[in-house]
């Protein structure tokens, strides 16, 4: 590798273990790491290639995926991650591995969680073994959240926050909360009638009444100040329409249906 | 994890082997009597093909094809040794390298008897088509990974054979050439270095679709998928599969290993409904139960998870089934604790079968039932009660706290799982009525079961088979009919004619 990717490197190295970490210095180096690293034909890799330069890529990355969730740049992440999964799938075996690989993954799955992918997160968490699913503490948080937000167990997902295994998987608290936010308040629309401002904030786990007030404005909920109670509208009793389009369509296609086989 | 994959793969080989077995017998019975000793059937086999490529008939060659894997059971070195030597000419070039890959004759005592008494009757003397050596060359592979130590060798001649086939490029021999890659990936497979076939594959792939080569399309998106699927590795499984168009034509084994695949990738993206479509298919598609048996097993054990998944109890009868009853047994203890909607019931057999469900790959697809049992539970609960507390709720359902409870049923109501309220201030669930049953997702359900009963109709229909020339008889029964006819339409002319003589009369 080129003396001047070897400074580069360095240089970005100290910039990201100084602590607190230098954000800025490590955004401004990355992108002239990534045109180096292209350069020597290891961004993506094919064929042989040094395993020491491949090494070299891969921390390279990590780190900017790290700086991106530091600097919450969550697409900056998404494709750092895409990146790295030639590293981790293809070179598995020739590589020596990561020590930060599985808290990128562990990461890259509580994304997929606070985006309400729930799709790709089972088909990303097949490609992980089975034991460590079960073992590795960075991937068992998102497994339970998931497991969690499933089940509506929301209480525990909410005491979870704190429990998170690295410092980066704080970043994702927020969003993740605010997706759990709105789940509770939609079950709540649903299988509440009406219910106490007190008891609705601890329920949503607000701290005080103005943030509730101003989340209950935002779902459109009539909220009975004397009262002090959260009146849910009433669903349901809607005029049915007949979807007569439908209907007839279907109709059609029987008999077009019962024509082939007779 | 690799042993029990290729478990897997001997279940679907057999599947395949089984299925041709099948066919082979309907064959056997028309020229019964004496069973063909192996050399003369690879003998009249290279003929047949011969036979097909001249006269451009691949009829024949099917024909060959069909009886490939009952066969494929009956050779040894020295059988393939004497086809070959009875097949090509002395001192063919051909023959040598065929020659090269089997074990040089024992002692020659036995060989030089057999040599003796069959080519003095009828010695080539002109070389075959390349399609004939292509076969042989399939059955030589077939024969070397029958045992584990020839693995390599059958590795090394896989990879030539595929050389020398997209050498050849000719069309005449897509039949043969989809059995080879099959054969090919297997060799690969034993070898363990499915990973490093795939680009051949892919590029192998390319090629069948762009010469419309059916038959070795399907056989090569399967062993694709097969490959992604062994990694886990499913988002490109997906994405090989949204850009790929499955032929048509295809047969039914390649079918029904297809639909299979294709089941895994839509569990895992947790797209149920498709899911369970397609497993079924692989079913309907795939040869009867007893003779294919660990394709059976496979496609019921995953049938079963979808169908817990999609909330649906599946059927006991399935488990009383002959094959299936010992393979599913774990299945059916999962099947029993969600239907009870015992959370500590589904925990413990879970770890009691987690062994097999992870060899069977499903575990990960059996930890998401959680949510499942707790939500069988809840509507048990809602059924029974018209009215119960949370506390009750999370002692009967072993859940943690009260308001871990609430949250939870709040879901269940909110999720269409049960029709119900929750009263806060009291710490209670009332369950409300049942709905009606009448509206229009009443129509929309009705639709999708006619749509599906339809959709199974067609997929039968298609998935039939016809005997050979059983439409000529019908083209005779319809000619006697037009014959029938003309006579009929004479004799009422003649009729009409009598009539006008007769008319004046009148």
């Amino acid at each position: 590798m080129a003396a001047q990717l070897k400074t580069l490197y360095d240089e970005l190295v100290r910039a990201f273990s100084s602590r607190p970490s230098d954000l800025k210095k490590c955004t401004e180096i990355l992108p002239k790491l990534k045109l180096g690293l292209i350069e020597a034909g290891v961004l993506l890799p094919r064929g042989d290639v040094n395993l020491g330069d491949l090494v070299t890529a891969r921390e390279i990355l990590e780190i900017g995926a790290f700086v991106s969730i530091r600097s919450r740049d969550v697409p900056s992440f998404d494709r750092y991650f895409s990146q790295l999964q030639t590293f981790y799938t293809d070179y598995s075996e020739s590589l020596p591995s990561s020590k930060r690989e599985y808290p990128i993954r562990g990461l890259n799955l509580i994304r997929l969680l606070t985006q309400n992918r729930i799709a790709d997160f089972h088909t990303t968490l097949e490609s992980l073994d089975a034991e460590v699913i079960a073992e590795n503490p960075f991937i068992r948080h998102p497994v339970n959240l998931e497991r969690w937000l499933m089940e509506g167990s929301y209480s525990k997902v909410w005491n979870a926050r704190e429990e998170a295994p690295a410092e980066e998987y704080k970043f994702f608290v927020d969003s993740l909360m605010g997706t759990i936010r709105n789940e509770i308040a939609s079950c709540e629309e649903a299988a509440y009638e009406s219910l106490p401002l007190k008891d609705a904030a601890t329920l949503l786990f607000f701290e005080n009444q103005t943030d509730l007030l101003k989340f209950a404005q935002h779902r459109d909920w009539q909220v009975d100040l004397t009262g002090g109670a959260i009146v849910f509208k009433k669903k349901g009793e809607e005029k049915m329409e007949i979807p007569k389009q439908r209907l007839i369509a279907a109709s059609l296609a029987y008999a077009r249906e019962l024509e082939q086989i007779v | 994890m690799p042993d029990v994959e290729m478990k897997s793969t001997d279940a679907k080989s057999s599947e395949d082997k089984d299925k041709k077995e099948d066919k082979k017998d309907d064959k056997k019975e028309e020229n019964k009597p004496e069973p063909i000793p192996p050399t003369t059937e690879v003998k009249n086999n290279a003929a047949l093909i011969d036979r097909a490529v001249t006269t451009l008939e691949p009829r024949f060659t099917h024909r060959v094809l069909r009886t490939l894997t009952a066969l494929r059971k009956r050779i040894d070195d020295s059988v393939l040794r004497n086809a070959i030597e009875g097949i090509y000419p002395k001192d063919s070039a051909v023959k040598k390298t065929l020659l090269l890959w089997l074990p040089p004759a024992p002692a020659s005592g036995d060989v030089s008897m057999d040599v003796d008494s069959t080519p003095p009757a009828k010695t080539p003397t002109s070389e075959l088509v390349p399609e004939a050596e292509m076969y042989l060359r399939l059955l030589i592979l077939h024969h070397l990974l029958k045992s584990e130590d020839t693995h390599e060798k059958a590795l090394e001649l896989a990879q030539q054979t595929v050389a020398k086939m997209q050498a050849l490029n000719r069309r005449s021999m897509d039949p043969i050439a989809a059995k080879i890659w099959f054969a090919v990936d297997r060799a690969y497979e034993l070898a363990a270095e499915v990973s490093d076939a795939r680009p051949l594959f892919l590029a192998a792939q390319r090629t069948a679709s762009l010469r419309h080569d059916d038959e070795a399309q399907a056989a090569l998106l399967n062993c694709l998928l097969r490959s992604y699927i062994k990694y886990n590795i499913y988002d490109q499984a997906d994405k090989l599969v949204s850009k790929t168009t499955f032929p048509p034509s295809a047969s039914n084994a390649q079918f029904a290993r297809y639909h299979y695949y294709l089941g895994r990738i839509r569990a895992v993206q947790l797209n149920y409904t498709d899911a369970h479509d397609d497993l079924q298919q692989a079913i309907r598609r795939a040869p009867p139960a007893k003779t294919a048996p660990g394709f059976y097993q496979a496609v019921h054990k995953y049938l079963v998870v979808v169908e817990l998944l999609m909330g649906d109890i599946p059927d006991r009868s399935l488990f009383r089934h002959v094959v299936l009853q010992k393979a599913l047994t774990a299945y059916f203890e999962i099947v029993k604790a969600v239907r009870t909607g015992s959370l500590s019931q589904f925990q413990a057999t879970l770890s009691k079968h987690a062994a097999q469900f992870a060899a069977d790959n499903t575990y990960t697809m059996i930890i998401r039932l959680r949510q499942n049992v707790i939500k069988t539970g809840i509507r048990r609960l809602s059924l029974s009660y018209s009215r119960i507390s949370l506390r009750d709720i999370c002692v009967k359902l072993h859940l943690d706290t009260e308001e871990d409870a609430e949250y939870i049923v709040g879901k269940a109501i909110r999720d269409g799982v049960i029709e119900g309220r929750i009263v806060h201030e009291k710490g209670w669930m009332e369950c409300g009525s049942q709905k009606s049953g009448y509206g229009p997702e009443v129509s929309a359900e009705l639709g999708r079961r006619i749509s599906f009963c339809l959709d199974l109709h067609n997929q039968s229909v298609k998935a039939m088979r016809y005997p050979l020339n059983a439409h000529r008889k019908e083209l005779a029964a319809a000619e006697g009919a037009r014959e029938r006819e003309k006579e009929l339409a004479k004799e009422i002319q003649d009729g009409e004619l009598d009539d006008e003589d007769l008319g004046p009369d009148f």
